[in-house]
């Protein structure tokens, strides 16, 4: 038996050539007519398309309200398609009042059970169309359906059931979405299952937490992260058992969660993160801190101004500016503190806040600042640099072209 | 003689049947990545993404220089993507015309002294300015170093957030295109490291205040042929490499980054013509060699829409440029050729790159010139040479057609009738002369490269502002 490369040798190029423009010129001409076909298949298509749309916003109301009887559309699959298209885009354009007639609607005339009963017993492509119609439904009665999907082999049927479930925002689905991950681990992108977990568990973050103690690896830490998105002050002391977690990720949630914390439990803690050897770690500390809105929080974030990260010390500036206390006083520390990239950050914060003008009529006024200190304060606001040697070195915009 | 001409006649055979068959390869692969990329994209809602708090943020870098007729638009139009944490670092790139004081009085612009470290190397900086209008936009005035890469280094330098996105200040940005262009990302943040969106031609469209209209096949044939040019580019090559995670570029355009990684491999190269296959090689060079699991990706529904040159000369100069910034490339990176480290990239991308694309203009001139010679010599057999003739034609047909087959199935920007006429039958006058002219620029760009010739020539563009209707 000869291989392809053999018959095609044993051709010769002419034989072979003239096979070729045959099949070169058919295919041209097949292209052609399918491009041909389709169009004028889709012109009659979206014409049909449009008058059935218009012929049904007309009779919205009357559909909504059961007059024109569910019997007249039901049976023509291109009416009930349309029908329900209108419904799912109501739904998430609606108000409430909207979007729970349309609910009733959905469930009296069948469609959201002909949808269940879709998302159970198909499978590839169809069962994902029910499922994504299903969770833009957010009808609860579709959990259960959804959450059977959760276990599909195909990751794009998994993905619209996580994303169905998470568009109820229901714990009840969360619990579904928490038991799934406990059983399977994590068998999908990270992100969408983190969304759908932030809009289920937003109500009860407490569902999160058993499950955050027995995860392991990388599940843990897609789970930290959403306990520290939806971390409310109602966690209190549950956050602190994480603070000293092995995981980086989970002590970065612990960080955030904990800027929603009682100042009193969390600024101790907070402060202790702010020093922790990881990045992230500390940045989510410092800003956590500024969030506490305390005065305890400024040597703290001081020190953050010093960071080696260039992120971590732009937000403890930034959270040193929301502070909404004198400034004077907080410029001559970050002055005092003799760090350049942390006098560059305060700095770039002030203006990217527009208070420059503020800070420098607090330094004039200010009544606890001897007067040479409040000059040389007043020299590095202008020129930017602690000293004059070091001016060189720092990115100097002073003398810059003003627009 | 007569003996070599043949060899080399049949050689040209084969080469020409391979290169195409690689194209056809890539079109089914792409045909069938789109489909499923469509059918994907069926079970996500757009807002639902822009509605998350772990969108990343995104810092968009805008070099431009000499833009002061459309520079006000742009940068409306980019402020007004969606995307909920947006920053956009337009970078002055020492322009002698109004381009700064345009964006002075449109979003007084107040000096600042904002995060700027020049970690990255670029011409000096001589001011940074941010909006009293909107505080994400923030302006950096540098001197001119007549590069686009230098621009985009002192961008890369104040860039705050962990991706960037390199966008050019004479392109219009699909309202959506950043949402659509991080959905990689989005899905996988550990592996995906960069991804590249789809340009499209702008020309012959309408826009009205930065924002695209109506999308419209342009009226110069030169364009056009283009049209049918990035289409297959981009809807079949790039989509095709991509699934091999072999996409050896991410138009300069449109892109986005991990701007921790850019900043590793020491951002755009001032000196790289074509910074943009520079910086994806280096990307891919780094990461390879620390063994990194990453994915580069290509998205082909996000739309960036540029204007192409519109005259011949023009496009001359920017195909030569492109084929230097080829050959730079390649010759930088041929260290990583048959290299196992290098995987895939070494093994086959480059590799083909060097063959179907650098050496193309050469074997193609080579080919004419053997042709010649044997019709000279008595020894060319006029019907095989008509065949051949025929038979290339039809088969690079069957590719242009196949890509305008691509766009009407997926994404189907151009609605009228007329136009997809004009775009089929484009698809069959393009091989003559265009493509002998291409070859021909080309080959000037190769000789340039080797006598060292590759100063940036500006070409010349209408602008934004000149295609916006009332």
């Amino acid at each position: 038996m000869e291989s392809i490369f053999e018959k095609l040798w044993r051709l010769g190029p002419a034989a072979f050539v003239l096979k070729a423009i045959v099949v070169a010129v058919v295919a041209d001409a097949l292209l052609l007519a399918f491009i041909l076909l389709r169009r004028a298949y889709r012109k009659r298509y979206f014409a049909k398309r449009d008058a059935c749309v218009f012929k049904w916003r007309q009779k919205w109301d009357d559909l909504l309200s059961a007059r024109v009887p569910y019997s007249a559309w039901r049976a023509n699959a291109f009416d009930r398609r349309i029908i329900e298209t209108i419904a799912l885009d109501g739904l998430e354009a609606g108000n409430p009042e909207e979007c729970a007639r349309i609910l009733r609607f959905l469930r009296f005339s069948g469609l959201l059970e002909k949808r269940i009963f879709e998302a159970r017993r198909f499978t590839g492509w169809r069962r994902m169309r029910a499922l994504v119609a299903l969770g833009r439904t957010r009808a609860p009665e579709g959990i259960p359906a959804l959450a059977d999907a959760l276990r599909d082999r195909d990751l794009e049927a998994r993905l619209a059931a996580l994303r169905g479930l998470g568009r109820t925002a229901s714990p009840k689905a969360a619990e579904e979405i928490l038991a799934w991950v406990g059983e399977k681990g994590l068998v999908v992108p990270t992100l969408p299952l983190q969304s759908a977990l932030i809009q289920c568990c937003a109500e009860h973050p407490q569902l999160l937490l058993p499950y955050v103690q027995n995860a392991t690896g990388q599940l843990r830490e897609v789970l930290g992260r959403v306990l520290g998105e939806v971390a409310t002050p109602s966690l209190g002391l549950d956050l602190l058992q994480f603070v000293g977690d092995d995981l980086d990720e989970l002590r970065a949630a612990a960080a955030r969660a904990l800027g929603h914390s009682p100042s009193g439990l969390a600024f101790d803690v907070l402060s202790e993160l702010a020093r922790d050897p990881i990045w992230f770690v500390r940045l989510r500390a410092v800003v956590s801190l500024g969030k506490l809105s305390e005065r305890r929080a400024i040597p703290a974030l001081l020190r953050g101004l010093t960071d080696s990260n260039r992120l971590v010390r732009l937000r403890a500036a930034e959270a040193l500016l929301a502070l909404k206390t004198e400034m004077a006083p907080i410029f001559q520390q970050v002055v005092a503190a003799g760090d350049r990239y942390g006098l560059h950050a305060y700095l770039t914060a002030v203006e990217n806040a527009d208070v420059l003008a503020k800070l420098e009529e607090e330094l004039q006024s200010s009544a606890s600042l001897p007067a040479d200190e409040k000059g040389r304060l007043q020299n590095v606001l202008r020129s930017g640099s602690l000293v004059a040697e070091e001016r060189a070195s720092l990115p100097d915009f002073t003398g810059a072209a003003r627009p | 003689m007569t003996r070599f001409l043949d060899i080399w006649n049949h050689t040209l055979f084969w080469y020409y049947l391979a290169s195409n068959l690689a194209y056809l390869v890539m079109l089914l692969i792409a045909l069938k990545t789109s489909a499923a990329h469509k059918r994907k994209l069926e079970s996500y809602r757009l807002h639902w993404i822009a509605d998350t708090p772990l969108a990343p943020p995104i810092s968009l870098v805008v070099p431009a220089h000499n833009e002061e007729s459309s520079i006000r638009v742009a940068v409306h139009n980019l402020l007004e993507l969606d995307y909920p944490e947006l920053e956009v670092i337009v970078v002055n790139d020492g322009s002698e015309d109004r381009t700064l004081e345009e964006m002075c009085e449109e979003f007084r612009l107040r000096p600042v002294r904002a995060v700027y470290f020049a970690e990255l190397k670029c011409a000096r900086v001589r001011g940074l300015y941010r909006s009293s209008v909107d505080p994400r936009l923030l302006v950096i005035d540098k001197e001119p170093a007549g590069s686009k890469a230098d621009a985009a280094n002192a961008g890369l330098n104040a860039a705050t957030s962990p991706y960037v996105c390199v966008v050019d200040a004479d392109s219009v940005l699909e309202r959506d295109a950043l949402l659509r262009i991080m959905l990689p990302i989005l899905a996988d943040p550990k592996r995906v490291v960069a991804v590249g969106g789809i340009i499209r031609v702008l020309n012959g469209s309408e826009i009205a205040n930065g924002n695209l209209r109506r999308v419209r096949l342009p009226r110069k044939s030169i364009e056009v042929i283009q049209v049918i040019e990035y289409l297959r580019a981009f809807l079949i090559g790039r989509e095709a490499w991509s699934q091999g995670n072999m996409l050896t570029i991410i138009s300069g355009a449109f892109g986005v980054f991990r701007t921790d990684l850019v900043r590793a491999v020491g951002g755009y190269r001032p000196n790289a013509i074509g910074e943009d296959f520079d910086l994806v090689a280096r990307l891919h060079k780094h990461l390879l060699e620390k063994r990194a699991a990453y994915r580069i990706d290509f998205v082909p529904d996000p739309m960036c829409w540029t204007e192409v040159p519109s005259d011949l000369k023009s496009l001359r100069r920017q195909r030569a440029r492109w084929h230097k910034g080829l050959i730079d490339v390649l010759w930088l990176t041929r260290g990583m050729l048959f290299r196992r480290r290098y995987g895939r990239i070494g093994s086959f991308a480059l590799p083909y790159l060097w063959v179907f694309e650098f050496a193309a203009p050469v074997i193609e001139i080579l080919g004419i010139v053997t042709i010649v010679l044997a019709a000279v010599l008595g020894v060319l057999s006029r019907g095989f040479f008509l065949q051949f003739l025929l038979f290339g034609y039809a088969f690079a047909t069957v590719i242009s057609i196949g890509s305008v087959l691509q766009e009407e199935i997926t994404y189907k920007r151009y609605n009228d009738w007329q136009d997809v006429a004009r775009l089929v039958s484009y698809c069959f006058l393009e091989h003559f002369p265009y493509r002998q002219m291409h070859m021909f620029w080309r080959l000037q760009g190769i000789w340039q490269y080797l006598r060292g010739n590759n100063a940036w020539a500006p070409l010349k563009r209408k602008g934004l502002q000149s295609a916006s209707v009332p």
